[in-house]
């Protein structure tokens, strides 16, 4: 379906962009879906999308260190951030992002076919009433413009369409209960199984009394939903999302027919459970975990045309009009290859959906929908402050997906004045984040302690066995110095702007990181685990808090670069996601969030984007 | 490849891991180390770390303890064959190969894919390496299955 010019032109095939072009195509409309990533990674028929993702997988196990992006592509003509390239001291200039501090950003997203849903670890907690007012209920950041009443029906959406294995009824803690899901709601499939791990916490932890700054908290811990597969929940009834133009609005559909669960891309009899790979992030083998490609598979194919290799470069803005006229992008041979070709895709309606720092560069490089000075400011994150040691008793980690149960104590509270709240996963995938475990137990046991034979594997199978680490995703409020700029001295290969980040932690995060450590420390006592943690000045994003030291790592939460509002002098885009500025432009993804929460924003966001197709349904059929 | 060192080889890893010679052959990987071995070393350092394996085998047959012991004390310092008993223990472990492990201990390769599938220290540990030999749906909210050692 080649045209000259599309309905609507979708730049990004991660899930903003995936949810677009399903809804949209199957809605009739023409889509354009530009992806900066290789054409391998877009294989629709099974043999060469098998052998591509196997290629993928198997680049992870032959390389020595595995981060997050580690078994894609790695292409010099759309870079995608390298979370090993991180130094403690800015500013520095040494990998895509041009970090000029004070702290060095420490997240990163994937520039490819499917785009951050390949390596995401697939927790999907909604947000709390709350988060959507922290300014007027805490003094903090901003309201959003809409309440989480109003993103009720686009979360079931989103649920349904990411296939969320929950327990909704275990989803109890402040601010949450059954009351946020509505009386009869379930998830599409049952909870996926708590970790043998989990249970042992869970014993020593539920109904725990901690005191932090002289107020008693109780802890409990609950299963975490999750994008991955179990066994449907038979009392879901959710078919997906249809168009209603009568009506002019997106419907739920629903049906008899039991959940039906989506096996992997290359063979529908794959992956049709979690099978315990204990890899979803970086990569699930089987594709139990949903990744993005799932949902482009179902778009309408006849009403969609993707190219590939593909990189938005700027926005072209009818002087008169102020309406965008056309995306200029730039089309690469071949990976590495410098040899590229300029052209314009043409559309009626134009939605940037390539994360939140990829749709800031191309805004700014465009000098579009700034007229607010919001574009690439509040930069977010969760920034993840861990706590790790050994239990007495083995628990057997390294097993399952990577999270399967949390503690919501401190996602919601009055404290929320003071310091910020956080999310508490139980990670079931021992030291590995903090001291690249179990390979740093190996080589301090043979290499500093001379350790071989029976005693080497003893010693191995009582330590590993053992790990527990435990996260606090903290959320950092919105603020105008956290930001994406760009810079004509930094630009790649095919003369793109590179981000140049300012980034910083601020007073109220580093409050949490000592309130974490005090709340962890009576965990660690009532599970009788003995503390290992340890943060040193010269690990990146070290920071103090009176006096005491404290290491955040990234969540890979990338938000809040052209936030939603509902004045166009403070904001990006209102509440449709379209941009004030150009009548045709909307944004999709976790840039248009205005505050963070506590909770992992794919699903938020995804949740938005069924909001920003309908609204460009409407304004097409208008 | 020398069928005499082979052999050595793979005795001398049963006693360096703590796994049993038939757990090594399972992973499929002996040879594939064997050869690592040799290939980063020169083959008199080869030639020497073997006749010294040799020595050790066959001087304390049948006394585990003293075996033990003389691998202590012959082939784990540091100044020994240029660390090749080290070398060999962290590859079964980890699937990588470490140059000098005593100088620059972060100095590692992942030798390949299946080096890192049949890292043993999964093994140890009492479970499998991530994004393999998966276990199946809800085996990790039990203790994993262990199969006894001989």
């Amino acid at each position: 379906m080649k045209k000259k010019k599309y309905d609507v032109v979708v730049v990004g095939s991660g899930i903003a962009g995936a949810v677009l072009a399903k809804v949209l195509t199957q809605a009739g409309k023409d889509v354009l879906l530009m992806e900066a990533g290789l054409q391998a990674g877009m294989a629709f028929k099974p043999e060469e999308d098998y052998a591509n993702y196997q290629s993928y997988l198997n680049q992870f196990y032959e390389s020595t260190i595995k981060a997050t992006n580690t078994p894609y592509p790695d292409i010099t003509d759309a870079p995608s951030i390298g979370v090993l390239e991180i130094e403690a001291k800015t500013p520095y200039d040494t990998g895509y992002l041009v970090q000029l501090g004070p702290l060095p950003f420490a997240s990163d997203c994937l520039r490819g076919p499917g785009g951050t849903t390949l390596h995401w670890l697939g927790n999907v907690p909604r947000m709390l009433p709350n988060d959507f007012q922290m300014k007027s209920r805490y003094g903090h950041g901003v309201d959003w413009p809409i309440c989480y009443e109003d993103l009720v029906p686009y979360y079931e959406m989103a649920e349904n369409e990411i296939g969320v294995a929950g327990d909704v009824a275990s989803q109890q803690g402040p601010d949450m209960s059954r009351d946020n899901y509505g009386a009869d709601y379930v998830f599409p499939m049952e909870e996926i199984p708590q970790s043998y791990q989990d249970q042992v916490w869970m014993k020593n932890s539920n109904g725990l009394e901690v005191n932090l700054y002289g107020q008693t908290y109780t802890i409990n811990c609950i299963s975490m939903p999750q994008g991955r597969n179990s066994n449907p929940n038979n009392d879901y009834r959710i078919d997906g999302t249809k168009w209603d133009k009568h009506d002019q609005k997106l419907k739920l559909t629903y049906t008899d027919e039991n959940y039906e669960v989506i096996g992997s891309n290359w063979a529908a009899y794959t992956g049709e459970r979690c099978e315990g790979n204990a890899s979803c992030v970086p990569i699930c083998p089987i594709q139990a975990k949903y990744n993005a490609l799932k949902t482009l598979k179902k778009a309408k194919r006849k009403h969609l045309e993707i190219i590939t290799q593909s990189v938005a470069s700027t926005l072209m803005i009818n002087e008169e009009s102020g309406k965008i006229s056309g995306v200029v992008y730039k089309k690469y041979k071949e990976a590495a290859s410098k040899e590229y070709t300029t052209s314009v895709a043409r559309g009626k309606i134009y939605v940037l959906a390539c994360s939140a720092i990829e749709n800031a560069k191309i805004l700014l490089a465009s000098n579009a929908a700034n007229s607010s000075d919001q574009v690439g400011r509040n930069l977010m994150d969760h920034q993840v402050f861990l706590t790790w040691g050994l239990l007495p008793e083995k628990v057997y980690p390294y097993r399952g997906p990577g999270c399967t149960t949390y503690i919501p104590t401190f996602r919601d509270g009055e404290f929320r004045k003071d310091f910020a709240a956080w999310i508490s996963p139980i990670d079931n995938w021992g030291w590995s984040w903090p001291t690249f475990a179990p390979g740093s137990d190996v080589t301090n046991a043979v290499i500093t302690n001379g350790l071989f034979g029976k005693a080497l594997r003893d010693h191995i199978n009582d330590v590993v066995p053992r790990q527990a680490l435990l996260h606090f995703e903290c959320e950092q409020p919105p603020c105008p110095n956290n930001r994406v700029t760009i810079d004509p001295k930094y630009k790649d290969q095919l003369d793109n702007f590179r981000p140049v980040i300012q980034y910083n932690s601020s007073d109220y995060m580093r409050k949490s990181f000592e309130a974490a450590k005090k709340v962890s420390d009576q965990i660690f006592a009532a599970n009788g685990i003995e503390d290992f943690s340890a943060y040193s000045p010269t690990e990146a994003d070290y920071v103090t808090w009176q006096g005491r030291g404290y290491t955040f790592r990234g969540a890979g939460h990338i938000v809040g670069t052209h936030r939603m509002g509902s004045d166009p002098a403070t904001s990006v885009v209102d509440t449709n996601q379209r941009t004030w500025d150009h009548k045709n432009l909307y944004l999709a993804g976790c840039g248009n969030m205005p505050t963070l929460g506590t909770s992992n924003p794919t699903l938020t966001m995804t949740a938005l984007t069924f909001q920003a197709a309908e609204a460009i349904l409407q304004q097409l059929n208008r | 490849m020398n069928p005499e060192q082979l052999t050595l080889f793979l005795q001398i890893s049963a006693w360096l891991t703590g796994f049993e010679e038939v757990e090594l052959q399972g992973t499929g990987m002996v040879d594939t180390y064997f050869k690592k071995a040799c290939d980063e070393n020169t083959a008199e350092n080869v030639g020497y770390f073997f006749a010294e394996v040799a020595f050790i085998l066959t001087s304390t047959e049948d006394q585990p303890e003293q075996t033990t012991a003389l691998i202590q004390s012959r082939l784990m310092p540091n100044s020994s064959y240029n660390n090749m008993a080290k070398q060999i223990t962290l590859m079964w472990y980890t699937g990588q190969w470490f140059a000098d492990p005593a100088g620059n201990p972060q100095d590692s390769v992942q030798i390949n894919a299946q080096s890192y599938v049949q890292g043993l220290m999964w093994t140890a540990a009492q479970t499998h390496p991530p994004g393999a030999k998966q276990p199946g749906y809800g085996s990790w909210a039990e203790q994993p299955i262990t199969i006894p050692s001989i």
